[in-house]
Order: structure tokens, then C-alpha cells, then sequence
């Protein structure tokens, strides 16, 4: 009896089991620029008491949270303060979105748009004139730099390019590109097919893919991401029916399909969440036991920061990607400390976050720019854009490293394959 | 994946440790479940600081020698030497400390309580002999809203070992601006507020108009510097009278520093950090443990020659407890539960000495772990999850912490 008391004492989002201890607070990078954000400890565990006896208690101010989770990876105790505070939002938020946020948030709608129009949408979303509508109509701030549409989406490069060669090969895994790759940066994807086809792999694409919608949950829009989420759910299903595993450059996209899917959207993902990973992890997985070999160039020499993106932070998964980077010798590698940079995906793109983005993301670019590395390497494309534009050096997905830094012909041999 | 070693647990033992190893040429990994107890800190390191009837140690080494049979510290080899290559680790990661292993100095608690300890970190007051308090006049300076540092207690403390006390208040615009949340007023968000040298000199400024003249010494909240020592220190030379900080409820900012630059050498060693992970299961062979699994990295093994267990007592989960028995919940190591029935683990009086505080893991002489009995050869435990003290009754929580890993480092090394 006294056992059994103890083990149905667990409360959703482990909330009750906060002892006020305000070590997330410490860590939260919002709280540290922004005093009228109430802070983790506040703003999930504590006003979650509130908010469940009247809705009324639902602070607007929740929505300056990022969803680093930066405050869940602190706690001692394991609350997840960060799915509080979002299922907060989802459940309370009584705002519509404004048109703005639903243009940043549907990343594929308007990556579909643009692409067709990319010779003349990069000029233009590079206007001063543009910059300033965009800023003063549409609040989307002005200092920022719109990440590039590609003119030819990734799916097409693929299609005409890569997917009559992928049955070749005598394993296979799909490939969830997401938005980034298919409308902005397409060469990520190229390097991912190019690395896995030198290690013997085919490379797919899933039958349907739709935006994981990280952006449409952070924007208010959960029943969208909800339609989104069930849609990739199913053609994973059969990608892993087909014995594939799917595969990600992206830690974002991972984690939301993973882990948020079930936690914040209600999506039923237990029967696919183990079968997402992503690329470096698979990688590094192979390697150690042993089933693939890189070969790398003898010529090839950088030095590479590694920057933890939050969510790669959140997974737990950061050594897969720095074990896998420090294999390559002509490596000179430097952890960064693991801070958040500030750009949160679409946050960073609103005015009203503008210079909060870069405060946070200040000690960080400070630290990049001491460092001085050659590229700096990390698993998240916001990440990316941030740090390019405010550090000013490059920012590269450890595959894109992998990619640049292999031999091919020697990695196909090691390999078995010629 | 493979390393030499693989510690569980990132606080101040694991990272100790961790950085030992790490600076003899080892590939160490290090496994931490959320923040540490560091965060609670004082910004001082006790070594042992009571006797067993409670009254203040001013000769540790004599004392060490003679605990008693069940404490952690007679497993150690050298206790001397262990103490001073603790102290250069710290330094070596950019912790300056005042303080050594033959007598103790007392350092103030955030009540006004004046405590025996070992090291305390540079700007932190110290005070050598607390018969003969240092100061005539002192003016203790708060910043205005700034609930974690009670002026009150601390001044009738202070009052009481014959101090006179002003108690004085100071503030900045930008730090008023916190109240804007009022629960957000807290010492790791003043630290944050207070990064530019601007407002360092202006800060200075303030307290030099409220305490500049008359005092002996000033004494302010220990809230500035969370990544470094330098601003902290900065302000205190601005000051330009003798000025000191006293630890604040938590969280402590010195604790969170030391925390910060332990992990930062840490990583700048080779180390690889695992984040916000948890191990929940050892795979053991004949008594030697092959490797462990965490919550996170599900599919992938951790594998090393050595381990070290270094996850805390029972407020750092590293030791929990349910109706029946009080267990170890990583990898299931036999633990010392001192025979105790499970009504007298516990005394009614909160401020008596408590029983279960002195539960911990069983550890051979060279502080390896049992299971069922039998030691695992290459499985080690260090900290405050080691049986037989009580750190809140002894004041040693620091020196188990640092000098049992330590000893365990050299032990592997050996
Ligand atoms: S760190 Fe965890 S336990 Fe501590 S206050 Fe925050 S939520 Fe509560
Ligand atoms: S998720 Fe990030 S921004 Fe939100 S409360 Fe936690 S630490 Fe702060």
C-alpha cells in the first residue's frame, strides 16, 4: 500500500516534483535580458498551480519563452518546465495569430513561393525598402538578413540528380530533409546523400513530408502542427516498414517529431520515435560497430568550434556529433560553451525580439570570434543564420564538415562498394 | 562509445575528478543528470569544521586524524597533500581561494552565523580568529528589493560577536527594472544585470556614497560574477575601502561560478560532457562493470576501464529512499543503511543530528563500490554519496567532495 501511494505520485510535466530551488532560472537565457519575463520557476512549476484552478492566471508574457529548454536540462529534479510553459501557451492562449507569425511559421508554404521567385526574392528581401515594410508592417525586424531561397528546391536536385541512382545500393534509409534544406540549402542535402552513398547506403525521400512544425507550435498554430505531425507519422511508417530507419540533418526537427509530437501535441509517436535519428548519430552508431569506415582526406585541415544547439542540448546527443567530427584528423577542434544564441527559429525574426535575440546570443558570438575557428560546426540550421550573421563566420552542419573533409574513393573502397 | 573513464555525476566531485584525470592524459567522460548542489554553495569549501559534540575545529589535521572509524577520510593516503593539490586544481582552473589544511578560518552564512571552513573564494570575507573578530565597524550593503540577503540577521549576527552594523541599501536604475517581475529579483539575474564595466564603476559609486567613510570593512551580497571573478573582483578594488562578499541564500553566485569554470577546464582538457543524461543501468561481468546505458543516448553503450560514481546524496538523487529501504538508483551498488530499523532513521528534532545523513554507499578501502557483496574492481565512489559523515553536523561536505575524488584519481592512475 505504502509503495503504491509513492509510485502514482507523479504529476504531469513532473511539475510537483519542484523544490523552488531557482537553479533554472540561472540558466534561462530570457530571464537574463528580459526582467519582465517571469522566469521558469515562475512562469511553469509555480504559476502551473494558478493556472490549473482559473485560466485567468495565464500571463501573456509566456509566449518571450523560447522552448530552449535550457531550464530542463539544469533541473535537478527533472521538471520539464519548458513543456509547461508551452502546453501553457497551447492550452490558454486565447490570441489568434497575427499574419506575420503565420507567415513564419508556415516555413514550407512560403519556402513553396519563393523558391520559383528565388532570383528575384533574395534581392528584394535584401531591400532596405523591403526591409522596412517588412519591419514596420509585418514586424519582422529589420536587421535581420533572410536566409536565401534556393532557386531549385532540394527535392528536385534530387529527383533529377540523385533518386535513379539510390536502388543500387543494398541498404537504405529515408531522408527527412525538412523546410531548410528544400527551400534554403539545398547543398546539405546534397552532402548527406554524398555521404551516405560513400558509405553505402541509398538515400530516399518519404513519400510525403511536411514541415515538423516547430515554427507552428512556437507561433500559436498546434492544430496545424497537429495535421502536419500526423502526416509525417504515416509516411514514416512506411518508410520503417520498408526497414528504414529516417534519418534528419536537423536537431529541431528530430526533437520536435520525437519528442514534442507526444509531449505537447498529443500526436501517438511511440511506434516511430526510435526510429528517427539523426545523420551524425546514425553515423557514429555504424561506425562503432563497426558496419562502415571514413576515409578522410590527408590534405584536409580546420579548425572547427562546435556550437550545442539547445535542442541537440535537450536530446542528449551532442557527443554523437562531436565524437564524430574529432574522427577526422586534420581537425583542430574547440568546444564553445554551451549557451543559447538567441534566434529560436522564428523568434529571432520578430521585431519585438529583435534585440533580446541578441543579447542572449552575445556571449556566445564574443566567444566564436575569440576562438576563431574556420567554420563553426552545429546540428541546428537557426542556429546557422544567428551565428553567421552575428559572429560572421561560417556555420556548418557536421555533415556538411564530413562531406567536405572525405575521401571519397577511398571511403567507397574501406567500404566494400568498388 | 569508449573512453578510460567514465564519471556519473557532474558536481564538485565528479568535476574534480574529471579533471584530474583529464590533466593525467586521460579520455574521461562525464555523465550529469541537471545542476549540482554547487548551486547551494557558500563560496567557501569546508574540510571539517565540528567536532562530534559540535564545537568549532581550528586545527583540522589534528582533528582528521581523529575521526572516526566509519568516515570517508581514513581511506585517504595523504590528507596534507591530498588538501594542497586540490587547492592547485582549483587554481589551475581560474579559482583563486584563500585558506589551507592547518588551521581553519570562519566564513559568514548568509543568517549571520559565523562557520569554521577551508577555502573560501578571493572577495568572500574571511575572518581568521572569530574570538577576535577583525572589524569595529561594519556597514552592510544590500541592494534595494533584493529579498535572498537578510540584512536583518545578518547584522544581529555580526552584533553579537561585538560588531557595530549599519545596514545600507544601494541601487542602480538597470537593477530596478528586474522588479518589473517580482520573483525575478534573484542573485543570478543581478549577476547577469551587472556585466558592463559602466555599471560596475557606477555600482562602486553608489556604495562608496552610502559606506565610503567611517567603516572598517563593507560587506556586500555575494551576486556579481557568474562565469568569472573578474567583475567581482573589479568592484570591490572601485570600492576603494576594504570590501568583502557574504554568500546569499541560493542560488549562489560563486557557487555557480566555480561550477562554470570547474566545467570549462573540464572541457578545455578533452573532456566530453554529457548533459542533462542520467544512467540508469550498469552492465556488470563478473564483477567488473563493462559499461553503462543512459536515459538518452538509448542504442549506444558507454564503455570505459574505470568508473566513478559521483552522484550526491539524497538531494542530488544520487541516493533515494522509499517506504522500506534507502537504495542507489543508477546502478543498484550496495548501499550502508547503517542497520537502522526504518523508524529510527529519522530524529523528530530537525536540528539533531540526523541518522539517514550518514547513509551512503558501502566503498572498500580503496573506495570501490559492493554489490551483493562483492566489490567491483573498477567501479569507484567519491562525494557526499559516500557513507559515514554528516556534512551538515561536521562541515566537510568540500573536502569529501574534492579530496576522496582525488584519491580515487590516483588510485586509477596507480
Ligand atoms: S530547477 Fe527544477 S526544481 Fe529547481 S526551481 Fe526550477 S523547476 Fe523547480
Ligand atoms: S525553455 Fe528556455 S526560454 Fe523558456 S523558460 Fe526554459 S530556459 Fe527560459
Amino acid at each position: 500500500m505504502a509503495n503504491e501511494t509513492q509510485t502514482q505520485n507523479v504529476s504531469v510535466n513532473n511539475f510537483e516534483q519542484c523544490l523552488k530551488c531557482s537553479i533554472c532560472t540561472v540558466y534561462c537565457p530570457v530571464s537574463a535580458v528580459s526582467p519582465e519575463y517571469p522566469g521558469p520557476k515562475q512562469a511553469g512549476p509555480d504559476a502551473e498551480r494558478y493556472r490549473m484552478k482559473n485560466k485567468e492566471f495565464f500571463d501573456d508574457a509566456l509566449k518571450m519563452c523560447l522552448n530552449c529548454k535550457r531550464c530542463e536540462v539544469a533541473c535537478p529534479n527533472d521538471v520539464h518546465i519548458g513543456d509547461i510553459i508551452q502546453a501553457a501557451r497551447i492550452k490558454y492562449n486565447t490570441h489568434r495569430p497575427k499574419l506575420r507569425d503565420m507567415m513564419l511559421a508556415n516555413t514550407d508554404f512560403v519556402g513553396t513561393m519563393a523558391s520559383p521567385f528565388a532570383a528575384i526574392a533574395n534581392p528584394i528581401l535584401k531591400l532596405k525598402p523591403m526591409k522596412a515594410i517588412l519591419h514596420g508592417v509585418m514586424a519582422i525586424d529589420k536587421h535581420r538578413t533572410f536566409p536565401d531561397y534556393s532557386s531549385r528546391k532540394f527535392e528536385s536536385w534530387f529527383k533529377k540528380n540523385a533518386a535513379s541512382e539510390q536502388d543500387k545500393f543494398n541498404k537504405h534509409v529515408s531522408y527527412f530533409h525538412g523546410c531548410y534544406v528544400n527551400y534554403n540549402y539545398p547543398q546539405l542535402g546534397i552532402d548527406f546523400v554524398k555521404v551516405m552513398n560513400a558509405v553505402g547506403y541509398g538515400v530516399h525521400l518519404l513519400e510525403k513530408e511536411k514541415c515538423c512544425g516547430v515554427a507552428l507550435i512556437a507561433n500559436g498554430m498546434p492544430k496545424q502542427a497537429k495535421r502536419q505531425g500526423e502526416v509525417n507519422m504515416t509516411s514514416m511508417r512506411k518508410a520503417i516498414a520498408n526497414g528504414h530507419q529516417v534519418l534528419t540533418t536537423s536537431s529541431t526537427c528530430t526533437f520536435t517529431m520525437r519528442d514534442e509530437y507526444d509531449h505537447l501535441l498529443g500526436i501517438d509517436n511511440h511506434d516511430v520515435r526510435d526510429s528517427i535519428s539523426l545523420a551524425t548519430r546514425f553515423l557514429f552508431q555504424l561506425i562503432e560497430k563497426g558496419e562502415i569506415k571514413l576515409a578522410f582526406r590527408e590534405d584536409y585541415h580546420k579548425r572547427v568550434a562546435y556550437h550545442s544547439a539547445c535542442h541537440m542540448e535537450r536530446m542528449g546527443w551532442v557527443p554523437y556529433s562531436t565524437q564524430l567530427l574529432r574522427m577526422i584528423l586534420g581537425i583542430d577542434f574547440v568546444m564553445l560553451e554551451s549557451q543559447c544564441c538567441g534566434i529560436s527559429g522564428t523568434y529571432g525574426f520578430k521585431k519585438e525580439n529583435y534585440e533580446r535575440s541578441q543579447a542572449i546570443g552575445k556571449g556566445l558570438f564574443d566567444q566564436i570570434k575569440e576562438v576563431n575557428p574556420d567554420y563553426v560546426a552545429t546540428d541546428c540550421e537557426t542556429c546557422k543564420w544567428q551565428i553567421e550573421m552575428s559572429a560572421g563566420t561560417p556555420v556548418m552542419n557536421p555533415i556538411s564538415i564530413i562531406a567536405e573533409a572525405l575521401d571519397i574513393e577511398a571511403t567507397r573502397k574501406l567500404n566494400n562498394l568498388d | 562509445m569508449k573512453f578510460d573513464i567514465i564519471i556519473i555525476g557532474g558536481g564538485l566531485s565528479g568535476l574534480t575528478a574529471g579533471i584530474a584525470l583529464a590533466e593525467a592524459g586521460k579520455d574521461v567522460a562525464l555523465v550529469s543528470a541537471g545542476q549540482s548542489s554547487l548551486h547551494f554553495g557558500s563560496g567557501s569549501l569546508d574540510l571539517l569544521g565540528c567536532d562530534e559534540k559540535g564545537n568549532d575545529i581550528y586545527k583540522p589535521l589534528d582533528a582528521i586524524k581523529a575521526v572516526n572509524s566509519k568516515h570517508q577520510y581514513n581511506k585517504l593516503e595523504d590528507v596534507s597533500s591530498l588538501a594542497g593539490v586540490a587547492k592547485q586544481l582549483l587554481e589551475r582552473a581560474g579559482i583563486a581561494t584563500t585558506g589551507n589544511i592547518t588551521s581553519n578560518h570562519w566564513r559568514i552564512t548568509p543568517i549571520g552565523g559565523l562557520m569554521p571552513t577551508w577555502l573560501s573564494m578571493e572577495g568572500m570575507a574571511t575572518i581568521e580568529d572569530p574570538d577576535q573578530m577583525p572589524w569595529r565597524k561594519v556597514a552592510l550593503v544590500n541592494i534595494i528589493n533584493y529579498l535572498d540577503f537578510p540584512t536583518k540577521f545578518l547584522a544581529s549576527g555580526l552584533r553579537d560577536k561585538g560588531v557595530e552594523v549599519d545596514v545600507k541599501a544601494v541601487s542602480l536604475p538597470e537593477l530596478q527594472k528586474l522588479r518589473q517581475s517580482p520573483t525575478e529579483m534573484r542573485s543570478s539575474n543581478i549577476a547577469k544585470v551587472i556585466e558592463s564595466n559602466e555599471l560596475i564603476v557606477k555600482l562602486a559609486e553608489e556604495v562608496y556614497k552610502v559606506a565610503g567613510e567611517g567603516y572598517d570593512m563593507v560587506l556586500l551580497p555575494a551576486v556579481l560574477g557568474m562565469t568569472n571573478s573578474e567583475k567581482s573582483q573589479q568592484l570591490l578594488k572601485l570600492i576603494k575601502v576594504p570590501a568583502r562578499y557574504v554568500a546569499t541564500l541560493p542560488p549562489s553566485v560563486p557557487g555557480v561560478r566555480m561550477q562554470t569554470m570547474l566545467r570549462k577546464r573540464f572541457t578545455a582538457l578533452g573532456g566530453t560532457f554529457f548533459t542533462g543524461d542520467q544512467v540508469t543501468e550498469g552492465l556488470f561481468e563478473d564483477n567488473i562493470l563493462k559499461g553503462v546505458k543512459t536515459a538518452k543516448l538509448d542504442g549506444t553503450t558507454l564503455e570505459a576501464d574505470n568508473f566513478i560514481l559521483a552522484t550526491g546524496s539524497f538531494m542530488s538523487r544520487g541516493l533515494k529512499a522509499d517506504y522500506n529501504r534507502v537504495y542507489e538508483p543508477a546502478l543498484g551498488v550496495d548501499v550502508d543503511d547503517l542497520g537502522l530499523d526504518r523508524k529510527t532513521w529519522a530524529k523528530i528534532d530537525v536540528t539533531d543530528a540526523q541518522p539517514y545523513m550518514e547513509m551512503g554507499v558501502k566503498t572498500d578501502e580503496n573506495l570501490r563500490c559492493m554489490r551483493n557483496g562483492t566489490t567491483i574492481s573498477n567501479l569507484f565512489a567519491v562525494g557526499s554519496i559516500l557513507s559515514g559523515h554528516n556534512s551538515i553536523k561536521r562541515l566537510d561536505a568540500g573536502g569529501v567532495d574534492m579530496l576522496t575524488a582525488l584519491q580515487v584519481a590516483n588510485n586509477i592512475i596507480k
